[in-house]
């Protein structure tokens, strides 16, 4: 009748039934323990009153009469909204990034084009004595230091770009 | 129930200062919010102020508001919030099941009217909606706001944590004692739904 997974494990007396008949009733239980409660419910008449009277219960809640709105209501709202501030406000907003990729967020002395210059040929003169055959361990961290300041600029720039094409998308 | 992916949309245009966004916002909202200020406070003024309030306040914070969750939760805790506040600072007195104790400290008890069926079931229907709904207003705030939010609503019990801001076990186990207490009063005065 059901499979062997959903087998309810041990009968439901009533007074785990009266416990768990609102979370029955909510479909919040899992599907054996659900199945307990509905095999529970098909033979005892007691419990199966208190889930009929609940469920009317939950009926009545959920068809409870809309009131109508006044028909002033929306003026008083609508005249309260500053629209000139949010207006004035718009520029700023649009132009606003997050902190990690605002360009002020790395040091100036990473960002300075010597600094990425410099790194940039330390990591080639790194990356030449690596292809010679020079076996040293502190090449491939000269390269990687070298070309981290030119990286890190690289991608901040990107990840700006990449935020106004989303957002120009969004708009 | 609500589609947070148009509410954000139209929330960046209410942001750039675009009038008819907030129109928008008001059109999809206000009869929701309305009728939760109305059986929170079940007083149609009251529901008109209050919620006219909501939405003025949602309007001039919608710079607070955080995108990563959905507007109608943040729309619904400003709500909740707004009108239990309300509740609390009115002092409303909330009538216990039995009765209560009076200003000159004699205990009294509530006299019900005992309303047999009728033979319109329109009518009966009708009658059985107006008690259950006097029977919520009665109910505390927390209790009242939680089976709004859950039946009028028809809110999950994640969405409900989200905007009262509770754990889900907390949330399950006020909804459940709020249900247990509206059968009470509604068995309290005879009253069969």
């Amino acid at each position: 009748m059901y499979g062997k997974k959903n087998k309810p494990d041990l009968p439901l007396d009533c007074e785990e039934g009266g416990r768990g008949l609102q979370e029955y009733l909510d479909g919040t239980l899992d599907k054996p323990e659900s199945l307990r409660f509905f095999l529970h419910l098909r033979e005892c008449t007691d419990c199966q009153g208190e889930h009929d009277r609940l469920q009317g219960l939950f009926r009545m809640l959920e068809s409870l009469p809309d009131h109508e709105v006044p028909a002033d209501f929306d003026r008083a709202v609508l005249d309260s909204v500053p629209y000139a501030a949010y207006q004035a406000m718009e520029p700023l907003r649009r132009d606003r990034v997050p902190v990690y990729l605002e360009e002020a967020f790395l040091p100036r002395f990473v960002r300075a084009r010597l600094t990425r210059l410099v790194g940039f040929g330390i990591a080639a003169v790194a990356a030449a004595l690596a292809l010679r055959g020079d076996g040293s361990a502190l090449l491939p961290v000269l390269i990687v230091t070298g070309l981290l300041p030119e990286v890190v600029v690289r991608l901040q720039g990107l990840g700006r770009r990449a935020l106004e094409t989303t957002r120009r998308a969004e708009s | 129930m609500f589609d947070r992916h148009q509410d954000l949309k139209t929330i960046r245009r209410c942001k750039r200062g675009e009038e008819a966004a907030f129109a928008e916002i008001l059109g999809r909202y206000r009869g929701a919010i309305y009728n939760l200020c109305y059986r929170m406070t079940h007083n149609s003024e009251d529901a008109r102020d209050l919620g006219q309030e909501v939405f003025i306040k949602v309007f001039s914070l919608l710079d607070r508001f955080d995108e990563n969750y959905a507007f109608s939760s943040w729309l619904f805790r400003i709500g909740t919030n707004h009108c239990i506040d309300h509740l609390r600072r009115n002092r409303l007195r909330f009538l216990s099941l039995d009765g209560g104790v009076g200003p000159d400290g004699e205990e009294y008890e509530f006299q019900l009217p005992d309303s047999g069926p009728t033979p319109d079931t329109v009518l009966q229907r009708k009658e059985a909606l107006e008690r259950l709904e006097e029977v919520i207003s009665e109910l505390p705030p927390h209790y009242k706001a939680i089976t709004l939010l859950r039946h009028d609503q028809q809110l999950s019990y994640e969405e409900i944590a989200e905007i009262l801001q509770l754990p889900l076990g907390t949330v399950k186990a006020r909804i459940h004692r709020a249900r247990n207490q509206i059968q009470q009063m509604l068995a309290a005065r005879s009253y069969d739904i």
